[in-house]
């Protein structure tokens, strides 16, 4: 029973330490999709734009 | 597996934007006709004076407002050096080089394209502004390379 609970802790622990860990990497991940995204919509819309 | 909450969304937007970028191409290719400038054509570049189409450079009328200019890119120019339509024309650019490797570029339009020896490239352009266009090399092509250029005149109706 102790076992378990002690497990169980532990688990949400290091649940915990993986959402942290991440959230930098997924920050920069979203920035620099979506900085690719933009620029070439912006580019493809001058292409649009000058057909 | 385990994935990570944050790894399932980037993956999803990764993947979304793939998706997207290949629809767009796919929409432009097949339902709006966009392509490479090369069609695929082919030229003997040593033999160009004999060449049915490019022994006589220069721009024929097609249909009322549809031109076809042929030009053949050398160091350091272009033959013919200017070339001139009527305001409203869609000019249709039918472009080989005799020598090495040009390009064949109007700023501020969709066209630019590479000149290779040996194939024909092509682009069209609807001119609805009168002017003068300028015609330049973008490809380093020799020492005289930053002064290859041609006109194109469009005059007004």
């Amino acid at each position: 029973m102790s076992k378990s609970i002690l497990s169980k802790k532990q688990s949400n622990l290091s649940t915990q330490e993986e959402n942290s860990s991440l959230k930098g990497t997924f920050i920069f991940v979203m920035s620099i999709g979506s900085f690719i995204l933009i620029t070439w919509f912006i580019v493809f819309f001058i292409f649009v734009g000058r057909i | 597996m385990h994935l990570h909450k944050y790894e399932k969304i980037w993956l999803i937007f990764g993947v979304g934007s793939l998706v997207l970028f290949l629809l767009v191409l796919g929409v432009s290719a097949f339902a709006f006709g966009h392509q490479p400038p090369s069609h695929m054509g082919k030229v003997d570049s040593q033999n160009l004076a004999q060449d049915p189409v490019f022994s006589n450079p220069g721009v024929t009328q097609i249909n009322e407002t549809t031109y076809q200019a042929t030009i053949i890119a050398q160091a350091f120019g272009y033959e013919p050096s200017v070339v001139e339509v009527p305001e409203g024309s869609t000019v249709i650019f039918q472009v080989t080089s005799k020598d090495v490797v040009h390009s064949f570029t109007i700023p501020e339009t969709n066209v630019n394209f590479m000149v290779t020896p040996g194939h024909v490239n092509m682009a069209t352009h609807t001119f609805n502004e009168p002017g003068e266009y300028l015609v330049l090399c973008n490809e380093y092509c020799g020492t005289m390379h930053h002064m290859m250029q041609m006109r194109i005149e469009v005059t007004p109706k």
